[in-house]
């Protein structure tokens, strides 16, 4: 009995048949990995994700989910639909997507009481899951009225309400402050150590070490261009400054010039 | 360029953007709503029932006396959920009482409503006399039309807009209804926002638009730049629905909770009501 979770055999994926976005992929995730995709803008991390989650299907080569092959008419049982929907939740890059309803409780909410779970115990992990991510005083919230940071937590949330087997985040950080991002990286890695398999898109390569221990780089070609585990591609320079993981910095020390690389994000 | 166009287009743009704004806020941020207050703490489903029973009892009652009182009541009631007086009389006695008082207008007069003269003129050689009944009925309608806008008004300021469409399950209608309806409100705040960026953006890039006709490009642009984004985002939004287990049927929160502070409101409401009836019908 393997434990692998998602196989993915040469898959490609083109927006409207024009637009490339993956050009065979090949990827093997296994049952409480933390995997993280890295990568330019563009480079497909997004629609990776989109397709992990049974969104939109490849175009050509193959995907298996949980040992059964993926296909675009898979879940038009409610009940295949719904296995599925229990085992894998997403938390999208927008957030302004991700929460419809009018109000936070009912966002959080709905996930669970789509797949038919009592509204009592909704309500429970309503309370628990507020704690848990500090948002008990947004429940009665509009979420389009949120800041930023608030929407994404809401948006976790509402994934975490279903409380699948297989998360994906598609840039959990982007655009929060250190102390929220903290919250999230804590997030991620508990729920890893809970069993949780959890992959993430994102840029952000300080998070990497402690939200991965696999590591993709996606490169401009719309495929995988290094994986490995994330000392081996943090420490590869060449490989990250290729792939606008990094740049590189020129500034002046008591009149000498210096040149060094650095992180997006490190401080000068 | 002459001077004053370049002032009319922007005009039009700032008064355009300002009206967005205010719609943006007035209706669709539901600040009310938001509020603290007395109607805002009720279960919207009492709430509605009992500004129902108001509205019944005053268009059965026949005299302006009583009907004048409901609206005194109605008065308290929207000082009571934090509207501003001002604001309240602004939405319920200037509009609709003088539009209802241009269709009134003619009946005060003896050619259409027969009664004791109260007082003759001759205007242009027109002979008008006002009769008593005649005042009496535009009165009576003038209060009503008042106190009805007011009820509905009450309704609608201390309630959001998605609470309200919940209460319409009571008369059955489905929540698939319930959801799109409620979802439409909300995107429709995403987009005046949307629409506002966009402005402030292709100013930030273009300057000031000052040629009308170029504005005219910029505004059709725009349209045809947020239908396109409008329907990326409809695909979106069904694709985070179905990815946290939406299978053609909503299923949602009920979750109005009837407290007994709502029961009291609703027994001395029917009080009221039963009072105010009982002195137009009977007395
Ligand atoms: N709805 C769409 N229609 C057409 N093309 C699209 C659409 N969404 C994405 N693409 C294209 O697919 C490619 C991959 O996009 P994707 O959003 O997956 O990238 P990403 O790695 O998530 O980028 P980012 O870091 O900016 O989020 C891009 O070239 C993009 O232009
Ligand atoms: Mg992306």
């Amino acid at each position: 009995m393997s434990n692998i979770i998602f196989e993915l055999k040469d898959v490609h994926y083109s927006y409207m048949g024009k637009f490339p976005a993956l050009c065979g992929i090949d990827m093997t995730i296994r049952s409480g990995e933390k995997i993280a995709v890295i990568g330019a803008n563009g480079t497909g991390k997004s629609t990776l994700l989109q397709l992990l989650d049974g969104l939109i299907f490849p175009d050509q080569g193959n995907m298996t989910a949980f040992g059964e092959r993926l296909l675009e008419h898979s879940h038009d049982d409610e009940k295949a639909a719904h296995r599925f929907r229990k085992r894998v939740g997403l938390v999208f890059q927008n957030a302004d997507i991700q929460l419809f309803c009018p109000s936070v409780r009912e966002d959080i909410a709905f996930g669970p009481l789509q797949l038919g779970v009592a509204e009592k115990e909704v309500k429970r992990r309503i309370l628990e899951i507020a704690q848990v991510l500090d948002i008990q005083h947004l429940l009665d919230r509009v979420p389009h009225q949120l800041s930023i940071g608030e929407k994404r937590r809401v948006a976790i949330a509402s994934v975490l309400a279903i409380d699948p087997d297989v998360y994906l985040f598609d840039e959990p950080t982007a655009g929060l402050d250190p102390l929220t991002v903290r919250h999230i990286i804590d997030f991620i890695v508990t729920a890893n150590q809970r069993g949780k398999t959890i992959i993430t898109a994102t840029h952000d390569l300080h998070i990497i070490g402690e939200i991965a221990d696999t590591v993709y780089v996606f490169g401009r070609n719309k495929r995988i261009v290094s994986g490995g585990s994330s000392e081996s591609v943090l420490n590869d320079n060449p490989l990250l400054e290729l792939n606008n993981l990094i740049h590189i910095h020129r500034h002046q020390h008591d009149g000498q010039e210096h040149v060094h690389k650095h992180l997006p994000l490190e401080e000068h | 360029m002459s001077k004053t166009l370049h002032k009319r287009s922007d005009f039009i743009k700032r008064s355009m953007l300002s009206a967005l704004v205010f719609l943006k806020d007035a209706t669709l941020s539901e600040e009310y709503a938001n509020r603290k207050g007395f109607l805002q703490s009720l279960d919207p489903r009492i709430k509605t029932i009992s500004l129902l029973a108001f509205l019944v009892t005053m268009i059965s009652l026949k005299s302006a006396v009583l009907i004048g009182t409901l609206y005194g009541f109605c008065l308290i009631l929207a000082f009571s959920s934090s509207i501003p007086i001002r604001h309240f009389l602004g939405r319920t006695l200037f509009f609709i009482p003088f539009f209802s008082l241009c269709i009134v207008l003619p009946t005060l007069f003896s050619t259409v409503t027969p009664g004791d003269p109260v007082c003759s003129f001759n205007v242009l050689g027109i002979n008008g006399t006002l009769t008593r009944p005649g005042i009496d009925g535009a009165l009576l309608f003038v209060v009503r039309i008042a106190t009805s806008v007011s009820l509905v008004v009450l309704l609608s300021l201390t309630t959001r807009h998605s609470e309200l469409l919940k209460v319409l399950r009571i008369f059955g209608i489905p929540y698939i209804f319930v959801l799109t309806v409620s979802m439409c409100y909300r995107y429709l705040y995403i987009f005046a926002t949307m629409v506002e960026n966009i402005f402030t953006a292709v100013k930030s890039r273009v300057g000031v638009v000052s040629h009308h006709r170029h504005g005219q490009n910029v505004v059709a642009w725009n349209i045809a730049n947020t239908w396109n984004r409008t329907t990326q985002m409809s695909e979106e939004v069904y694709m985070a629905m179905l990815s946290r287990g939406y299978t053609g049927e909503p299923r949602l929160l009920s979750q109005f909770y009837a407290t007994p502070k709502d029961w009291v409101w609703l027994l001395s409401s029917l009080i009221i009501c039963a009072g105010l009836f009982y002195s137009g019908h009977i007395l």
